[in-house]
């Protein structure tokens, strides 16, 4: 008996020794943060991970287009889903609680984190890569941060002191939360200075030719974007310049061939890539198109108003189609294929309209590129072209691609009856937000 | 001398040998008519004793007529016969009303439940058995005091929801530990996709002997960091020496929902929308005829609804959609089970299957299984057992409760709309408001199939009578299949001519342990010490393939996939470690003391903080056998329990104290992100609990209960703490905050009538009060800022209550939706509480009424005569309310298209009109917003749960035909639901967001199934 309980005991023993170890587990779907920090190949996945960021549906994937066509529809597009967040938006009645609201804001400062966990851990990039990475970083800030003062700031004003309440800059990687994470919202010049800063940075760093991801030229198209909406025509004109003389990009004849495409065409200066393998965050399809091609019911119409806006035999006019009892656009309709972000023909609106208002031809007579674009669609040249004309074009040259209520605000113009600056037109921070940091102050009518 | 004495002593023997007779006969259960195999019969006033044998029959020497012998059984009152003149003597046994003998089992032991220092609830199996409910947590519901118990909603296989006294976490678990039979039973869902099915409807329920929930920290703690939900045993039947018995179990019946909402008919539907469209266009100041008018475009709908005609003119009802999602399901339940065993061996075996069409269309559920539990004596030390059991699932599973092809959602269809077009194909949008889920049953599969096997294997080595060591190895193999196809007509196939997934899951599990048990009285003093060790390792693994592009919708696996669009494989683990002690004493059953401890360490927790020590103490007093009261007629029993403790909870997912960056993949090429923030503090949740408990039994146990009161407070909680998304984050698990759960249960327990004509009554209740102490520093409230759903943890209330815009109905004047402002200077008193707005931005929120009810219950009545047995079990709660948050959708004055409740035809229409639905709308948010108490409402309920009347054959009948027992019965569940919910069923929580804190909340939920079946049981 004595030998039992010997052994029992040795037995129970060695068994508990030994099982101490079994207690160090690690993950095997991810790695720890520092291990993704501290090597030339990580830090470039952590960088791609940043488009990602930047792809999803709460900002260029698709809600950050969707929005600002509905926030601006005016009677031209109509929202006819059941969600009611996007009813919300399209009707003026957006509550703080609203989720799409809460869905940018979350999806831009996730990829500005990322972007700022990549700039903190250039060291160590290979050196010969750093400058790369550096300024593709600063462009994905850049880009969601242009977003973010859009949407949920009131519009910049060329000429004043913009001291109207933008969005916090974080411009810091977050490793913990600490009393730091706790950040009031900055001014919109500020935020337009810190866009700035980086744009122009990034242009310096891009190489000219960098695939699919942001190079120079996408810096100088963001540029000419970002002054655009400033009213800052001579930047610019001369950004927009300088992508069109780059010769890297070309206008393609056929309109229609520019959309639904799998790979990025000549005309794409940026453009948010999507397959069959990663297209669950590209939500434009969802909303614009039916059930046919993806989308939900159609919940997106296009109204007589927007297409009584083209003239007869424009060819963006017959991209529309009728489906579901309905007109769409024929833009969003393939789920597995690219969304265009920035396109050449944008940076010859551009520079038409700098052009136009600055009397200037730099590059090119507005009338010239008025017409690159209108005989593109199909349409005859005109000999004399004006400032409406242009803005017309533009209208309907970048239709339902998230342009709408950023030119009715920078246009001072209105948007069902209410004026560019009501406070309706903006997006209410977060209410998950201000519940949890004290610090920042709601827009007003929220 | 010495031979003198042994010569005497001889001869003495000779003697009494010579005066003594011999007599036998046979022991039974009164009740039953069955032989008592091992009943003990001892003389009186003498050493000499035997026992009965396998048949029952004994036989004893006796020295004179005027012997006495005292037969006595666990469980049966000890009967003291005077021999006389018979020389065979059948005694009938009565079973016993006391609880005194009642043996419950504990955490890796068993005690005799007067000696108890904690609080553990006993549901008999005989309480669960032949139950028409998918699983074993439906057939407990209502029947333990403070064990809350409710279906998610009423899809077959849907998740349980069990809380022991209250809600005990946050963002940890809350759902208490299951042990079967020793082994730790993980309640993670396995299925790949939609909401969480119940791991645990594979269990079949007529197997089980007995399921104590351990409710107090004294009763738990020994199963320490595992322990703070409560803890559920459940032991299956083992078989005991004696005659084989062998018993079939068949039912039969069907299944209906418990209730219906009421929508508009067709009529109704074309007059409401138009007065709604023509509403709107009042609004805007657009002629009705305009062709941009709200009308025409409501017209141009119609047209679209009615199949694209002019048929909706007519106003005939073409679909009640609500009847096409609800039909009368039905259900099949058979149940074999084999017993018995002799000195050496026993055995249980048991085959089951059953078979549920539910009361949703396409959802059905299916299962079998087996179970094979023996024990026998290897040498006179040495016992040696294996439970062994299997079982499979098959679940035809609709899609969550958010989804527009879940059947419940087909309520939102037009009337006017007919199901199918003139060559009986089912119509699709846009003819249908919306997807037609229809389409789904039809054309569509999703069956997941799980299969699980426990095996468990015990030695129990006795070294002497009073020491012994019980090593216990058991695995547990979990494997879920989840394949699906979605033809070409379906919503998820329709762009992609077909889509299918195929998942498989796969959870193992391990535990291992080794308890040496001490047990040894000395005179008055009992002493028992417990001490073990427990190895749990469980892992995880998943694979998913999708693909898409079918040939037709005949091929429906993936081989037949032109595309394969992604397939992945995952694999996670966690690990505990434990140490644990017990020390039992009492002094003549009269003082008990109870001391544990256990110290886990978990793989779940940062480094440095990866063990903890849980202890435990209680204490009891059993007043009746005092002196004072000893033989006091009306007191047969009363004991004070008095314990503290401490237990914990690790039930969060693996590995959340680490900075984690995820995989993903942009453009084909593989990305990093960052996924979770370090906590490498993170560590236990602690509840720290004490229990003041008074056992009774009065008029010798006829009326016998227990009455406790509680307090739970759980500190350190596992929080899952908002921060600004400004960091890229939106939460960090931190160890913050607390929780209180305080309350009181009662249970009692009376035969009301004994004898011919008997009445038993069992009664529960058990109130309970949550409450969010503190959270992070300074927060005073978690709301995820949903504009949908309005649970929300904020400090001073219970988890979960309700927060938003107080409605205050509509402004007579205008017929616009108005709330109350409600709002609060700087101490958080409403300031004017009359004003009220119609911007509902400008409402503040209040809270609007709490989820978790204050007080369930459950009442038991049964009653028997001649053979005939009506159970009746009433099942309740209240103070709860439920949130319809589909109410946006089904009743919002016609803010779109879904078809609305009736209720929304008393909405306003003219100035001076009282009403509380606002003027119809159509395209307008005048009033839909979700986030209101316009849609909450009382959910208190009292159900008859089960009702059940059975006619036993009396033996005498059945013998000749070797039969030991018969049985019909007839059992209906939830026959009856009292409430002042207005949605399908009370007993709800929508099953996509079902959390700790979102709960209460309906959102074209399923209700819950009302069935009735007649059944047979055979017993040879």
């Amino acid at each position: 008996m004595k030998s039992y309980k010997l052994w029992s005991l040795v037995l129970a023993v060695t068994f508990l020794a030994a099982c101490d170890k079994k207690l160090d587990l690690e993950p095997a779907q991810s790695i720890s943060e520092s291990l993704a920090l501290d090597n030339d190949v990580n830090v470039k996945s952590v960088l791609l991970g940043a488009y990602d960021a930047l792809a999803t549906d709460g900002l260029l994937g698709g809600n950050g287009v969707r929005d600002a066509e509905l926030v601006g529809a005016d009677g031209e597009i109509r929202w006819v889903g059941t969600f009611d967040g996007p009813r919300q938006i399209f009707n003026h009645q957006m509550i703080a609680e609203n989720g799409e609201a809460q869905n940018m804001w979350e999806d831009a400062y996730n990829a500005i984190n990322i972007s700022n966990n990549v700039l903190e851990a250039l060291e160590v990039v290979n050196a010969d890569d750093r400058a790369v990475v550096e300024g593709e970083a600063r462009w994905i800030r850049a880009m969601a941060y242009f977003q973010l003062v859009r949407f949920y700031g009131q519009a910049y004003q060329a000429g004043g002191n913009n001291s109207q309440l933008g969005v916090p800059l974080v411009l810091r990687a977050t490793r913990k939360i600490d009393e730091a994470s706790f950040v009031p919202r900055n001014t919109v010049e500020e935020c337009y200075t810190q866009i700035l800063d980086d744009i122009t940075q990034a242009k310096t760093l891009l190489p000219e030719d960098n695939g699919i991801r942001a190079g120079k030229y996408a810096a100088a198209a963001l540029a000419a974007r970002v002054y655009l909406q400033m009213g800052r025509y001579a930047e610019a004109r001369d950004n927009a310049n300088e992508v069109i003389g780059s010769g890297a990009y070309s206008l393609l004849s056929n309109y229609a061939d520019l959309w639904n495409q799998e790979d990025n065409t000549n005309e794409d200066i940026f453009a948010v890539q999507i397959s069959s393998q990663d297209f669950a965050e590209a939500t434009l399809v969802i909303y614009y198109s039916i059930p046919g091609f993806g989308g939900r019911d159609g919940d997106i119409e296009i109204e007589q108003k927007h297409l009584n806006l083209y003239s007869a035999g424009d060819d963006r006019l017959d991209l529309h189609y009728s489906g579901n009892g309905a007109m769409r656009t024929g833009k969003w309709r393939n789920q597995y294929n690219n969304q265009s972000v920035i396109r050449l023909a944008e940076m010859y609106l551009i520079r038409a309209e700098s052009n136009a208002r600055l009397s200037t031809s730099v590059g090119a007579t507005p009338a010239a590129d008025y017409n690159a674009i209108h005989t593109r669609a199909g349409l005859p040249a005109k000999n004399t072209v004006t400032l409406d004309d242009i803005l017309l074009e533009r209208r309907l040259e970048l239709a339902h691609e998230g342009h709408r209520i950023h030119d009715i605000k920078r246009l001072k113009g209105t948007a069902d009856g209410l004026n560019w600056d009501d406070n309706k037109l903006l997006f209410p921070i977060p209410a998950r937000e201000i519940e949890v940091n004290a610090k920042l102050a709601q827009n007003a009518g929220y | 001398m010495k031979r003198l004495l042994i010569t005497f002593l001889v001869a003495l023997v000779a003697m009494s040998v010579s005066a003594q007779r011999k007599i036998d006969g046979q022991i039974s259960d009164r009740s039953t008519g069955e032989a008592l195999v091992g009943a003990t019969v001892l003389l009186k006033g003498s050493n000499s004793g035997t026992t009965t044998n396998i048949d029952g029959i004994f036989s004893i020497a006796v020295p004179s007529e005027s012997s006495v012998l005292v037969v006595s059984y666990t469980g049966f009152e000890t009967q003291e016969v005077t021999v006389g003149s018979q020389m065979k003597i059948n005694i009938q046994m009565v079973p016993s009303s006391t609880l005194v003998e009642e043996v419950v089992v504990i955490g890796y032991g068993k005690q005799i439940k007067s000696t108890l220092t904690g609080n553990i609830a006993k549901i008999g199996g005989e309480n669960l058995k032949s139950m028409p409910v998918v699983s074993v947590e439906q057939a407990m519901q209502g029947q333990a005091a403070g064990v809350f118990v409710e279906s998610v909603n009423g899809k077959l296989g849907s998740a349980m929801r069990v809380r022991v006294r209250g809600v005990g976490s946050i963002n940890a678990g809350t759902e208490p530990l299951y042990v079967i039979d020793g082994i730790p039973i993980a309640k993670d869902a396995r299925n790949t996709s939609g909401a969480p099915l119940n791991p645990l409807a594979d269990l079949n329920f007529n197997d089980v002997e007995s399921i104590e929930v351990l409710k107090d920290a004294s009763a738990k703690a020994i199963y320490g960091a595992r322990g703070s939900n409560g803890v559920v045993l459940i032991t299956t039947k083992s078989g005991k020496s004696g005659r084989s018995r062998v018993e079939l179990d068949v039912q039969s019946g069907i299944s209906m929902a418990t209730g219906k909402r009421e929508f508009l008919n067709a009529a109704e539907f074309v007059d409401y929308f138009t007065e709604a469209a023509n509403n709107s266009d009042d609004l805007e100041g657009v002629a009705y005829d305009d062709p941009n008018s709200w009308t025409q475009f409501l017209f141009g709908r119609f047209r679209r609804y009615s199949g694209r005609n002019d048929s909706w003119m007519e106003k005939v009802d073409r679909t009640d959609w609500q009847d096409e999602a609800l039909r009368t399901g039905s259900i099949t339940n058979a149940n074999l089970s084999f017993s018995g065993g002799n000195e050496k061996m026993r055995y249980y075996a048991s085959g089951n299957y059953g078979d549920n069409e539910g009361i949703l269309v396409g959802n059905n559920f299916e299962k079998m299984g087996g179970r094979l539990n023996i024990d026998f004596d290897a040498t006179d030390r040495l016992r040696v057992g294996v439970n062994l059991s299997l079982a499979r699932t098959i679940t035809k599973q609709v899609s969550d409760d958010n989804a527009f092809s879940t059947p419940m959602q087909l309520v939102a269809m037009a009337p006017i709309t007919p199901t199918r077009d003139e060559d009986g194909v089912l119509y699709d949008r846009p003819v249908t408001t919306y997807y037609n889920g229809l389409i789904d049953v039809e054309d569509g599969q999703r069956n997941v199939i799980s299969f699980r096997s426990i095996a468990n294997v015990f030695g129990d080595y006795k070294f002497n009578e009073h020491f012994g060591l019980r090593v216990e190895g058991s695995a547990n193999l979990y494997n879920v299949r989840d394949d699906a196809f979605f033809g070409e007509r379906t919503d998820n196939g329709n762009d992609s001519r077909g889509y299918a997934y195929s998942a498989f899951a796969g959870a193992t599990d391990y535990n291992t342990n080794a308890v040496f048990h001490w047990d040894q009285d000395f005179d008055k003093h009992a002493l028992g010490l417990d001490l073990g060790t427990e190895l749990f390792t469980s892992e995880y693994t998943r694979t998913f393939v999708e693909g898409e592009q079918f040939p037709s919708d005949e091929f429906k696996t993936l081989a037949s996939a032109a595309s394969i669009t992604s397939g992945t494989s995952t694999i996670t683990n966690y690990s505990f470690l434990s140490y644990f002690g017990r020390a039992r004493y009492n002094f003549s059953r009269k003082y008990l003391v109870n001391l544990s401890a256990r110290m886990d360490g978990s793989s779940r927790f940062g480094k440095d903080n990866r063990y903890a020590f849980f202890p435990a103490a209680s204490a009891g007093w059993v007043l009746s056998e005092e002196d004072f009261l000893k033989d006091n007629d009306l007191f047969s029993f009363l004991k004070f329990r008095a314990s503290w403790g401490i237990s914990g909870n690790a039930d969060i997912g693996n590995f959340q104290s680490l900075g984690l960056y995820g995989a993903g993949n942009y453009n084909g090429v593989s990305t990093l992100g960052p996924s979770q923030i370090a906590n490498p503090q993170l560590t236990w949740e602690k509840s720290t609990e004490i229990d003041f408990g008074l056992d009774f039994g009065l008029f010798n146990n006829r009326l016998n209960g227990e009455i406790d009161y509680y307090v739970k407070n759980t500190t350190d909680l596992l929080l899952n703490v908002p921060v600004p998304s400004t960091s890229g984050f939106a939460s960090q698990f931190q160890n913050i905050g607390e929780l209180q759960n305080k309350g009181i249960e009662f249970t009692l327990n009376s035969n009301n009538l004994v004898g011919k004509f008997s009445w038993t009554t069992s009664l529960n209740l058990a109130a309970n009060k949550n409450k969010v102490v503190s959270l992070a520093g300074g927060q005073t409230i978690i709301d995820d800022g949903s504009s949908r759903y309005t649970n929300v943890i904020r400090v001073g209330s219970p988890i979960g209550v309700f927060y938003g815009a107080d409605y205050a109905g509509v402004d007579p004047d205008n017929g616009d939706a108005i709330w109350y402002v409600n709002q609060m200077d700087d101490n958080g008193n409403i300031i004017n509480p009359d004003a009220t707005t119609n911007d509902y931005n400008e409402a503040n929120f209040v809270e609007l009424g709490s989820p978790l009810p204050t007080l369930i219950g459950g009442l038991d009545n049964t009653f028997s005569f001649a053979g005939l047995t009506l159970n009746v079990r009433f099942q309740g709660q209240t103070g709860n309310s439920i949130h319809n948050a589909g109410g946006g959708f089904m009743s919002c004055n016609a803010c779109w298209f879904d078809n609305q409740t009736r209720d929304q035809l008393d909405s306003w229409k003219n100035p001076g009109d009282v009403t509380n639905v606002p003027e119809a709308r159509l395209g307008y948010s005048n009033g839909d917003q979700s986030r209101s108490s316009r849609y909450i409402s009382d959910g208190a309920y009292l159900r008859l749960k089960n009702l059940t009347l059975a006619y036993d054959f009396p033996s005498k009948m059945l013998s000749k035909a070797k039969i030991r027992d018969l049985r019909l019965y007839v059992t209906g569940t939830n026959l009856l639901t009292f409430t002042k919910y207005d949605g399908w069923d009370p007993e709800v929580t929508t099953d996509f967001l079902a959390s700790n804190v979102v709960y209460g909340v309906d959102f074209y939920a399923a209700p819950q199934p009302k069935n009735i079946v007649a059944g047979i049981r055979i017993g040879f």
